[in-house]
């Protein structure tokens, strides 16, 4: 590979300033933030009474989206460990998007569980006081971690463009070039580092699958060790798997989709790229829908009297339409589109991706919130609206401004990191011509 | 033709308040229906005196209980205001209780026999209704042998003093939680010329108190003559029961630092082998650093 064609990529992949459309939408992201974060300061002055959330529903959109955040960060573990550890290399493009994403999310799981409490002041208390017997501590503990190997796994793989970006240090301005050099000045791409880099990846790998599988089992423990309609599953953890790998596709897709259409890289994310990832979601798709066939059709089978009025409650009731649009959105739709190879082209593919994710943050809110509404001793003598939940601007706000959050993360590190591994580009094209 | 002309309206007329009068009864009668009072009296223990009243009323050829409804219960079967014992509202199957105050004592004591009466004030839903029960005061007497033999006799006031029954309908039986669960497979005794019965107690192996104490309970029911009334006595005749508390046992409901030996041991391993992979790994990039420096 000549020494044009490494510098051609080099400065197709390097991170690169905000243009107009990039201003208006860290703009945009920062507003939704804003006012996520004045809505937080009157929860925190008011208490949660500013939220709809009562007696009965105690976990309403605030644990959706916390369960959908974990979901979603568990794409860091599908595309880079499992495609790594099994030799798959188009996905090498795409490592950097999933661990972004996984990074992020995560970090916003870990910031939308403390808003759901009413009093933030007393979360060291959880440490102090947390029984191990609690899936609350066993989350805690199993977050943190899986926080810290995804951004090992973010670093790792860095190192070597970062030497990189030193490189072009005309490119680049003062801090970020401070930054470069505290990050990776240490990296001068030896035999020695190289080897131990890849030893480490490769070490991540395999250490960040059963974390992932446990970071979501335990979250689908929270419901499942409680004994309530819609909850008391066996099947949960894999339920929960299996939806967290389709959201999280879902997710790497939207953003191969604005990364390849922003930054103009159609030679490296390619129609190819959007056709493998076409058929991982439809697999995924099927696999989920599977799961969900299993989750209603067995207990409304037997349609126990506990269970009938929270599954009649989805199926027709007063969740119904909710369920039928995350259902359809999530998984039938994505499935039909990307089905046929002409829906796995970017644009499909990337509509696809997007109901993935609308379709899947709604079926986070079902799961947690109906079956809080159906208790089994039926609720009587309390005010009507315990009856019922319907979340305030507070908590649209909050939940909003942590999504948005949690987008200002991505879209901040691409303009600080190349999106894309140069140097795993570059000696995957030398490879490849060798080949 | 000109009589004609006036007796087809007068038909007419004649037939609508025909219909509108018999329309009338009917909603009368649909909106009004007869209510069914009937009224109990109860003596727990010789000791807690009540009166239960159960309202009901027939719809569609079904009974029903009648809830929310206010009773007045009297003493003696004068409803005037001097001998009101107090008021109590029927529950959701209808029945209501009141406790027989002590202000009535005065009033019970005049007689051996006494009667109560309930009384509904009518309504716009229901007529007013009275419920009437005459009882003689009776008593009943538990004495219990070492050798479990049960003795129980029925008393009935006769002027001051207290006389033997005869063929008196009386359970005995022992109190559980659950209900009550009889002495032996006799379901019911009768008492003979003495008043009493004997019962032998047949229940081997029942759970009791710390003490091992169990509460028999001799009763009457819905005697015509008596009314509702039993005796209670405790006995050591049961199992002594320990209460085991699981308080400073390590099981997965205790507290903090009683958790089970087989979670900490598997919580621990996998937080000690994950982190000393990442521990290990971070040492690794000290590694990488010396290597560049």
């Amino acid at each position: 590979m000549d020494t044009l064609a490494k510098q051609q990529i080099t400065e197709d992949l390097l991170p690169q300033k905000f243009g107009k459309q990039g201003q208006i939408w860290v703009a945009f992201l920062s507003v939704l933030c804003l006012v996520g974060f004045i809505a937080y300061c009157r929860q925190l002055s008011k208490g949660l009474v500013v939220t709809g959330m009562r007696d009965y529903v105690s976990w309403g959109i605030y644990i959706s989206n916390f369960v959908f955040f974990v979901a979603i960060s568990l794409v860091g573990s599908l595309i880079t460990a499992v495609l790594r550890l099994t030799d798959v290399h188009w996905s090498t493009p795409l490592t950097r998007i999933a661990e972004i994403i996984a990074v992020s999310a995560v970090t916003f799981a870990s910031i939308i569980i403390i808003v759901d409490m009413g009093r933030p002041d007393r979360f060291y208390n959880l440490f102090i006081h947390g029984r191990l017997q609690s899936p609350i501590v066993w989350d805690v503990i199993v977050i943190t971690t899986y926080f810290f190997i995804s951004l090992l796994l973010l670093y790792f793989p860095l190192l070597p463009d970062l030497q990189i970006l030193l490189k072009y240090k005309e490119k680049t301005n003062k801090y970020l070039y401070k930054l470069y050099t505290f990050l990776g000045s240490f990296w001068k791409n030896t035999p020695g580092q190289i080897s131990i880099s890849n030893k480490a990846v490769n070490i991540l790998c395999i250490t960040i699958i059963p974390v992932a599988f446990s970071i979501h089992t335990v979250t689908s423990w929270l419901f499942a060790t409680t004994y309530r309609p819609g909850w008391d599953s066996t099947n949960f953890g894999a339920y929960f798997i299996s939806g967290a790998f389709l959201v999280g596709a879902g997710g790497v897709v939207v953003a191969m989709y604005v990364f390849r259409t922003h930054y103009k890289l159609e030679k490296y994310i390619t129609d190819d790229h959007f056709d493998k990832m076409g058929k991982v979601l439809v697999m995924l798709a099927l696999l989920y829908l599977y799961f969900n066939v299993n989750e209603f059709l067995v207990p409304a089978f037997k349609m126990k009297k506990p269970e009938e009025e929270h599954l009649l409650g989805l199926f027709t009731g007063e969740f119904a339409p909710v369920f039928w649009f995350a259902i359809t959105t999530a998984m039938i739709i994505p499935i039909l589109i990307l089905i046929f190879k002409k829906g796995r082209k970017p644009k499909p593919a990337f509509v696809a991706g997007l109901l993935v994710v609308i379709g899947s943050w709604f079926k986070r809110y079902l799961i947690v919130t109906p079956t809080l509404l159906h208790p089994f001793l039926p609720i009587h003598d309390v005010p009507a609206s315990y009856h019922h939940y319907f979340p305030t601007w507070e908590e649209w706000s909050i939940a909003i401004g942590s999504l948005a959050g949690a987008l200002l993360i991505i879209t901040f590190f691409a303009r600080i990191f190349p999106i894309i591994p140069i140097q795993e580009t570059i000696t995957e094209t030398e490879e490849h011509e060798k080949a | 033709m000109k009589k004609h002309n006036y007796l087809f309206p007068a038909m007419v007329l004649f037939s609508l308040i025909s219909i509108a009068s018999v329309a009338q009864t009917a909603a009368k009668n649909a909106t009004r229906n007869d209510l069914l009072l009937s009224l109990g009296y109860f003596n727990t223990n010789n000791q807690t005196q009540y009166l239960s009243a159960k309202a009901k009323t027939k719809i569609d050829g079904k009974f029903q209980m009648v809830s929310g409804i206010s009773l007045s219960f009297y003493i003696s079967n004068d409803s005037s205001a001097a001998n009101l014992l107090g008021k109590a509202v029927t529950d959701a199957k209808g029945n209501a209780y009141l406790l027989i105050p002590p202000a009535a004592q005065s009033e019970w004591k005049k007689s051996v026999k006494q009667s109560f009466v309930a009384v509904f004030a009518a309504s716009n839903l229901y007529d007013e209704t009275k419920a009437n029960v005459q009882i003689a005061k009776a008593k009943l007497k538990i004495d219990t042998a070492a050798d479990k033999k049960i003795t129980v006799t029925a008393l009935e006031l006769k002027d001051t003093s207290w006389v033997p029954v005869k063929g008196v309908e009386l359970k005995v039986a022992v109190k559980r939680m659950g209900g009550d669960l009889n002495v032996s497979e006799t379901q019911t005794y009768t008492t003979d010329s003495t008043g009493t019965i004997s019962a032998e107690f047949k229940r081997d192996s029942l759970a009791g108190d710390a003490k091992g104490n169990l509460v028999l309970i001799a009763k009457v029911e819905d005697n015509d003559t008596y009314g509702n009334f039993s005796a209670e006595q405790t006995v050591p005749w049961g199992i002594k029961t320990e209460y085991l508390s699981a308080y400073d046992k390590r099981t997965l409901f205790a507290r903090r630092g009683h958790s089970p030996i087989w979670l900490e041991i598997m919580a621990y391993s996998i937080i000690v082998a994950v982190w000393g992979v990442l521990i290990y790994l971070i040492g690794q990039m000290r590694k990488i650093k010396a290597l560049g420096a």
